[in-house]
C-alpha cells in the first residue's frame, strides 16, 4: 500500500481530531502543535473509540477508562493501558493528509518491552534469583516491571492456577455473557511472555518461607533459593460456612475455572440468588439479569455496597438495580441452604422465610492469603504490611496487589485495595522495588464496575458515611458524586457514566487543589460509556448517549427504532457487517447474462449470472462518477455499460472499457499508469442454497448452512426442497416502520392469534394449535411454524380473550383456503425470518421469499418474489394465486401486519421517547419457545443484535 | 393459461371473434362504459363494498398487479379473486374483519375506449384510472394507484353491462403500506 490521501489539511486543523477509516482500519488523525499525527483509534484496553476522548499535554485520553496515550507515537502512558496504539506515518501535500496505512512511524516501531531496559551490562552478568510467589495479575505485572527496570538474572513465577497470568474483571462480566473469551483475559500473549524469560511455574504452590536461608519449600518438596522474593497471592472468595454451603449450585467466583463453572451453571438457572451485594455480586446479577433470569440480591446490611458508596449512592444503585428486574432485599440474613438430591432448591433466611433458587453466587468479600507470610514472621495486619515502595517488614522481601497493607494516599493510613489499578500499578513499583529500582507508589486508588448498563468509577478513597454533592441527576444520564475533605480538597468521585467527572477529580486530587464551585454544575455530557453513540434529542438539550435501558432484555428503547445514527451503525456493522442477505432467487436468472437489481440492506447490487454459470453480485454503482448504471429492473446482456461516460464492464463487474483512456490526438485521457483492474465495481461474496442466492460485503463468511444453523436449515429445505422454481411475478411495498419491525412480527406468534381474523376464523393459527417459535442458537434467525386445525377446537375461552374471532364466518370459495400437503414438514406454514433481510413465506401452498430493503430508520421497502414448483399443473399454480390472497400488501394478513407496523412507528415518532415492553413468557428468557404467548424470540433477537452493534 | 393473459386489442379482438367498432358503436360505448365506470367509482368511493362485486358476472377474474408482473407475463395479483365468490369474500372481509387505518379513496377513471365488439355485445374496453388515498389524520392526499384498466364486459339478462375480467394494472413498482379496497 502506498501514500493514501485521507482528508484535506484544512478540516484536521478545524476539527483537532478526526477519526477516519482507512483501509478497514479505524485511525485518528490529529492536528498537535501545527503537525499532523495519525494513530489508531481504538483504545488497546476495552473496546471505545478513542477520538471521544480528549487531547491533553499531546495525550488522548480515552473516555472509557482514561487510558492516555501519546498523539505523536500511540505509546500507552501506563494504567490502565498497557499495549500501545499504532502510529501511522503522515504527510501533507498541497493541502491534503496522507497516511500510509501499513507503515507504522517509525516512532512507534521501536516503542515496545526491549526500549525501555538498559543495555545489557556483558561485563557482569546478573546471578541473582527473583522469585515471585502469585501469578495472577500483580505477579505477572511485577515480573514485567522487574524486566523493564533492566534486571536480567533469573526470574520465577509461581502460580498455583494453571494459567498463565491473566486479569480477573472479566470473570464477572464478558466471561459469564460469552463476550470476552479466556485469550481476552492474559496479561501476556505466549510471544511476550517468552520475552519477559521467566522461570514460570504454573500449578505450584508453596509451603513455606525459610527467610533466615533465604529459602523457600514448594508444594512438590523441592527447595529453591532466593535473593528477593515477593509475595503476590492475593485473596480468596470468605466462604459461607452455614448449613448447605457444600450443596451443589452454590457457587463462588474467583478464577477462571469458577467463572467458566458459573457460566454453565447460569445458562441453566431460572432463579439465581446472589449472596452479598457487593460489586462482584452485582456484576454477576446485571449479568444475569441481562439474559432473563429471576435475580434476587440478599444483602445483610441495610443497603448495597455499604463498605464503599455513601447511603445515596448505594439507593440510586439499587434503583437501577430494581429496575432491571433485579429483587433487591437489603437486612436479610443467610441461615442456610435448603436442598433437593444434593442441589440447593433455596436459600433460607433467618427470619425463617425461603427465596428459592436453582444457582446460588456467594459474593460476601475476600481474605488475603497471608499465612504464608505469618508463618514466616512477617507483619501481617489485615494484609502483609508494605511501605510505599512494597517492602514488607523483611527487606529482601515484597508484597503487592489484594495481599499488601499499603499506605496509601492521600489518606494515608494502611489499607488493603481489591482493585484492578492496584494489582497493576503498586506492583508494578513492587516489582521494580524488588530488583533494586526503588520505586514508590503514590497514585490515587481508582476503580471501576460495570454493571446495568452503568460504567460505575471511583476514584480515591471513599467515606461510605460521609456525606456526597450530586452532579447532574438525569434518571438515565450521567451522574457524579464528589466527598469533599474539611479543607475543602476532593476525597472521592463517584461517576455512574460520567467519565468526565473522574478527569476532572483526578486534576483535582493530584493537584491537591481545593473544590471550584463550578465543579457541582452539570456539563454537557462529553463522556460516552463504551459502545455508545452521541445523541442529540433535541438541539437545546444535552446530547445522552444510546444506553439500553435497565429493564433487560424486557424493554426496548424507542432509539433503537427511530435513530439515524443507529440506523447507520446498522448499515456498517449487519448489512455490509458478517451476515448474509437475501438478493435473488436463481430461477429469476437461469441463462448467461441474465441479470436483476436488488440489494444488500440499502446498497443497490446487480445480480447477473456470468458466462461461466456461476451467480456474480455487484455494487450497482459506477467506478467513474457512482451513477447507479443499472436502470432495468431485470434483463439480459452481455455487458454492463454505464449511460453517462460510457464505461462498460463485464458480467464479473471488471472494467472492461473507458472511452478516451489514452486521450485524443495525445492529449487527454488518462493517466499511463492508469490500471483498469483497480478500478472495477464493488464485487460481493456470493453463495447459494437450494437456488436462493445470498450476498455478503464480507469475503471470509461461513457458509449459509452454518450461518441458519440447523434448526433454521430444517424448515428452509422443507420449502427449497430440490424442486426447481417457477416465478409468479413480485409483490413490492413500502411500509413506514423502522426494519425490525418486520423480524419482530413473524417472531411474534403472539400477534397471529390475536390480529388475524382469517387465521384464526378457519382454524390456521389458533392459540392451542400445534405451533412453534424457533430460534437459532444466536436468535438472530426464526421459524414461526405451525400446523392446521379446522377450527372446530377453539373452545369459549379462548374465543372470548380473541377479539377478533369471528364466528360462523363461512367463506364463499372456502378451496381457497385448502391445504394440499406437498411439504416434508409437520407444519402447514413455516414463516422464516433469515437475518437481517429474508423472509421464507410458506402459507400453506402460497410461497415466497421477501426481501427487506431499509431506507432509514423508518421506512422499508418490502420485495416479494412468489413462486411455485416446475411441475405445477395449471390448478395448483391457480391455488397458488388464490391463496395468495393471504400475503403482500393487500393480503388479508398482509396489509394488516403493514398496517400495524406503521401504527407502532407513529406511535414512536409522534410520541416522546419511551420503551417498548417485551416480557411474554418470562420463563423463556430468549430463543425458542413452544407456546405462542411469548416474545422470547424478539428478546433473543435484540440480545444478539445489542452484540453486533457494541450496545 | 387464458383468464390471466393480456386482452384483446387491436387485430387480435377479430381473431378472439370481437371486431373494432365502428366510429358510431364506439362514441355509443363510450358513452355505456363511462357510465359504468362512474357508478363503479362510486360503490368504492361511498365505501359500500357490499355492492361492488354485483358489477361482475358469476365466472368474472379481477386481478391487481403490478405492469411488472403484467409485462412480463407473469400472473401474480395483490388481489387475485376467480369467480364472483371470491369478490363476495374479499368484501367481507375487509368491511368486516380487516383492520387498517380509516381512509377515504377517490377513483378516477378516463380516457375510457371500446377496442373490440361481438355479436353477442360483449366488449373489450381499456380506461385509465387514478386512485387517491387520503388517510382520516393525514393533511395531504396520495397517489396510490395509477394504471389503466383491461377490461372485458359481458352482457346481463338485462342487458347491461357486467364486468367478465377486470385487471388493475398499476405502473409504479412499488405499492405503499398497503392496498385495503378494490381498484
Amino acid at each position: 500500500m502506498a501514500w493514501l490521501r485521507v482528508a484535506a489539511l484544512e478540516e484536521v486543523r478545524d476539527k483537532e481530531i478526526l477519526p477516519l477509516t482507512v483501509d478497514g482500519q479505524r485511525i485518528a488523525l490529529y492536528w498537535l502543535d501545527g503537525e499532523v499525527f495519525a494513530i489508531g483509534d481504538v483504545c488497546t484496553h476495552q473496546v471505545a473509540i478513542l477520538s471521544d476522548g480528549f487531547v491533553e499535554d499531546g495525550c488522548i485520553e480515552c473516555p472509557l477508562h482514561q487510558g492516555r496515550f501519546c498523539v505523536r507515537t500511540g505509546k500507552a502512558q501506563g494504567a490502565p493501558v498497557t499495549e500501545d496504539l499504532p502510529a501511522f506515518l503522515t504527510k501533507v501535500e498541497d493541502g491534503a493528509v496522507f497516511v500510509d496505512p501499513d507503515r507504522p512511524a517509525a516512532a512507534a516501531a521501536d516503542a515496545g518491552l526491549e526500549s525501555e531496559a538498559p543495555e545489557p551490562n556483558d561485563s557482569a552478568p546478573d546471578n541473582r534469583c527473583m522469585v515471585i510467589v502469585g501469578a495472577g495479575q500483580a505477579g505477572g505485572r511485577a515480573a514485567e516491571a522487574a524486566r523493564k527496570a533492566g534486571y536480567s538474572g533469573k526470574l520465577v513465577l509461581i502460580g498455583d492456577e494453571p494459567t498463565a497470568p491473566y486479569e480477573r474483571p472479566p470473570l464477572s462480566k464478558g466471561i459469564l455473557t460469552g463476550e470476552a473469551s479466556e485469550k481476552d483475559l492474559l496479561l501476556f500473549s505466549p510471544e511476550e511472555l517468552n520475552r519477559l524469560a521467566l522461570d514460570f511455574r504454573p500449578g505450584l504452590t508453596v509451603r513455606r518461607i525459610d527467610r533466615d536461608a533465604r529459602q523457600l519449600t514448594l508444594g512438590d518438596g523441592t527447595v529453591l533459593g532466593y535473593d528477593g522474593l515477593l509475595l503476590a497471592t492475593g485473596a480468596r472468595p470468605r466462604r459461607l460456612e452455614i448449613d448447605g454451603g457444600d450443596l451443589k449450585g452454590v457457587l463462588y467466583l474467583r478464577s477462571h475455572a469458577d467463572a467458566q463453572i458459573l457460566k454453565q451453571a447460569l445458562g441453566a438457572a431460572q432463579a439465581v440468588a446472589i449472596v452479598g451485594g457487593g460489586f462482584i455480586g452485582l456484576e454477576v446479577a446485571s449479568t444475569a439479569a441481562a439474559t432473563g433470569k429471576r435475580v434476587t440480591v440478599l444483602e445483610r446490611d441495610a443497603r448495597l455496597v455499604s463498605r464503599i458508596l455513601p447511603a445515596e449512592i448505594s439507593e440510586d444503585l439499587a434503583d437501577r438495580a430494581r429496575a432491571a428486574g433485579v429483587d433487591i432485599r437489603t437486612d436479610v440474613d443467610v441461615a442456610g441452604f435448603d436442598g433437593s438430591n444434593g442441589t440447593v432448591s433455596a436459600v433460607r433466611l433467618a427470619s425463617g422465610e425461603t427465596v428459592p433458587s436453582d444457582l446460588v453466587i456467594v459474593g460476601v468479600g475476600a481474605i488475603p492469603n497471608v499465612e504464608l507470610a505469618r508463618e514466616a514472621g512477617l507483619s501481617v495486619d489485615g494484609g502483609i504490611v508494605v511501605d510505599a515502595t512494597g517492602r514488607t517488614s523483611d527487606p529482601a522481601i515484597f508484597a503487592a496487589g489484594d495481599v499488601a497493607n499499603y499506605p496509601h494516599a492521600p489518606n494515608g493510613g494502611p489499607m488493603r485495595l481489591e482493585s484492578w489499578q492496584n494489582a497493576q500499578d503498586q506492583a508494578a513499583a513492587a516489582g521494580r522495588s524488588l530488583v533494586g529500582a526503588e520505586t514508590r507508589y503514590e497514585g490515587v486508588p481508582w476503580f471501576w464496575s460495570d454493571q446495568f448498563g452503568l460504567n460505575i468509577q471511583i476514584l480515591g478513597i471513599p467515606d461510605p458515611h460521609g456525606a456526597v454533592r450530586r452532579r447532574g441527576g438525569a434518571e438515565e444520564g450521567p451522574s457524579a458524586w464528589f466527598q469533599i475533605n474539611p479543607d475543602n480538597t476532593l476525597r472521592a468521585v463517584f461517576a455512574f457514566s460520567d467519565a468526565a467527572a473522574i478527569r476532572e477529580g483526578r486534576n483535582l486530587m493530584s493537584r491537591g487543589n481545593t473544590v471550584p464551585e463550578d465543579l457541582f454544575e452539570t456539563r454537557q455530557s462529553d463522556s460516552r460509556p463504551e459502545g455508545c453513540i452521541g445523541k442529540a434529542v433535541t438541539p437545546a438539550t444535552t446530547p445522552v448517549p444510546y444506553i439500553w435501558p435497565e429493564g433487560g432484555m424486557n424493554r426496548i428503547p424507542d432509539w433503537v427504532y427511530t435513530s439515524d445514527e443507529i440506523y447507520q451503525r446498522e448499515v456498517e456493522r449487519i448489512f455490509h457487517g458478517r451476515s448474509w442477505n437475501y438478493v435473488a432467487l436463481e430461477a429469476e436468472i437461469p441463462e448467461p447474462g441474465q441479470f436483476v437489481r436488488s440489494f444488500v440492506g440499502p446498497t443497490p447490487v446487480v445480480v447477473v449470472r456470468g458466462e461461466d454459470g456461476a451467480v456474480n453480485v455487484f455494487e450497482n454503482r459506477c467506478a467513474h462518477r457512482a451513477a447507479e448504471f443499472c436502470r432495468e429492473q431485470r434483463g439480459k446482456v452481455t455487458e454492463f455499460v454505464c449511460p453517462y461516460h460510457q464505461w462498460t464492464y463485464d458480467l464479473e463487474g471488471n472494467l472492461s472499457g473507458v472511452p478516451f483512456r489514452r486521450g485524443v490526438g495525445g492529449k487527454g485521457g488518462m493517466a499511463k499508469d492508469f490500471d483498469p483492474t483497480q478500478h472495477g465495481i464493488r464485487k460481493l461474496n456470493v453463495t447459494t442454497r437450494r437456488g436462493v442466492v445470498f450476498a455478503s460485503f464480507h469475503d471470509d463468511m461461513e457458509s449459509i448452512e452454518e450461518y441458519m444453523g440447523p434448526e433454521i436449515l430444517t424448515d428452509f429445505d422443507a420449502t427449497f426442497d430440490g424442486r426447481k422454481l417457477t416465478i409468479l411475478g413480485y409483490y413490492r411495498n413500502t411500509v413506514p416502520g423502522n426494519w425490525k419491525l418486520y423480524h419482530e412480527n413473524l417472531k411474534d406468534p403472539y400477534h397471529a392469534t390475536l390480529l388475524h381474523t382469517f387465521l384464526v376464523t378457519f382454524g390456521l393459527l389458533v392459540a392451542g394449535n400445534k405451533s412453534a417459535m424457533i430460534a437459532d442458537a444466536t436468535g438472530r434467525h426464526g421459524t414461526m411454524a405451525s400446523a392446521k386445525s379446522d377450527g372446530k377446537t377453539v373452545d369459549s375461552a379462548a374465543k372470548s380473550e380473541m377479539r377478533a374471532y369471528r364466528d360462523g364466518m363461512v367463506l364463499n370459495e372456502p378451496k381457497f383456503m385448502d391445504f394440499i400437503p406437498e411439504f416434508d414438514s409437520p407444519w402447514s406454514v413455516t414463516m422464516q425470518t433469515i437475518w437481517p433481510n429474508l423472509i421464507v413465506q410458506r402459507e400453506m401452498n402460497t410461497l415466497g421469499v421477501r426481501q427487506i430493503v431499509p431506507k432509514g430508520p423508518n421506512e422499508f421497502v418490502m420485495n416479494w418474489t412468489m413462486f411455485g414448483y416446475e411441475g405445477d399443473d395449471e390448478e395448483m399454480t391457480r391455488h397458488r394465486l388464490r391463496q395468495g390472497n393471504l400475503m403482500g400488501p393487500a393480503g388479508f394478513l398482509g396489509l394488516e401486519d403493514n398496517e400495524a407496523m406503521k401504527f407502532v412507528q407513529d406511535g414512536m415518532l409522534r410520541g416522546n421517547d419511551g420503551e417498548h415492553l417485551v416480557a411474554l413468557d418470562p420463563e423463556t428468557p430468549t430463543g425458542t419457545s413452544d407456546t405462542l404467548i411469548s416474545e422470547s424470540a424478539i428478546r433473543g433477537m435484540y440480545a444478539y443484535w445489542r452484540k453486533e452493534m457494541g450496545l | 393459461m387464458s383468464f390471466m393473459s393480456k386482452p384483446i386489442i387491436g387485430e387480435a379482438a377479430v381473431a378472439g371473434g370481437f371486431r373494432k367498432p365502428t366510429g358510431e358503436e364506439s362514441r355509443g360505448l363510450r358513452a355505456e362504459l363511462e357510465d359504468f365506470n362512474a357508478q363503479y367509482s362510486l360503490v368504492l368511493d361511498e365505501g359500500d363494498l357490499q355492492v361492488w362485486p354485483e358489477f361482475f358476472t358469476e365466472d368474472a377474474f379481477y386481478s391487481v398487479t403490478a405492469r411488472e408482473n403484467f409485462d412480463h407475463d407473469m400472473p401474480v395479483g395483490l388481489v387475485h379473486c376467480e369467480g364472483k365468490g371470491m369478490l363476495k369474500d374479499r368484501a367481507f372481509a375487509i368491511q368486516h374483519t380487516a383492520m387498517f387505518a380509516p381512509r377515504y379513496l377517490r377513483h378516477y377513471i378516463t380516457n375510457t375506449l371500446a377496442i373490440g365488439v361481438s355479436d353477442d355485445g360483449a366488449v373489450v374496453a381499456r380506461a385509465n384510472y387514478m386512485v387517491l388515498e387520503t388517510l382520516h389524520d393525514d393533511p395531504t392526499t396520495h397517489i396510490h394507484q395509477a394504471g389503466s384498466y383491461h377490461d372485458i364486459f359481458a352482457r346481463g339478462t338485462d342487458g347491461a353491462l357486467l364486468l367478465r375480467r377486470r385487471i388493475c394494472v398499476y405502473d409504479s413498482l412499488i405499492i405503499p403500506t398497503a392496498l385495503v379496497f378494490p381498484v
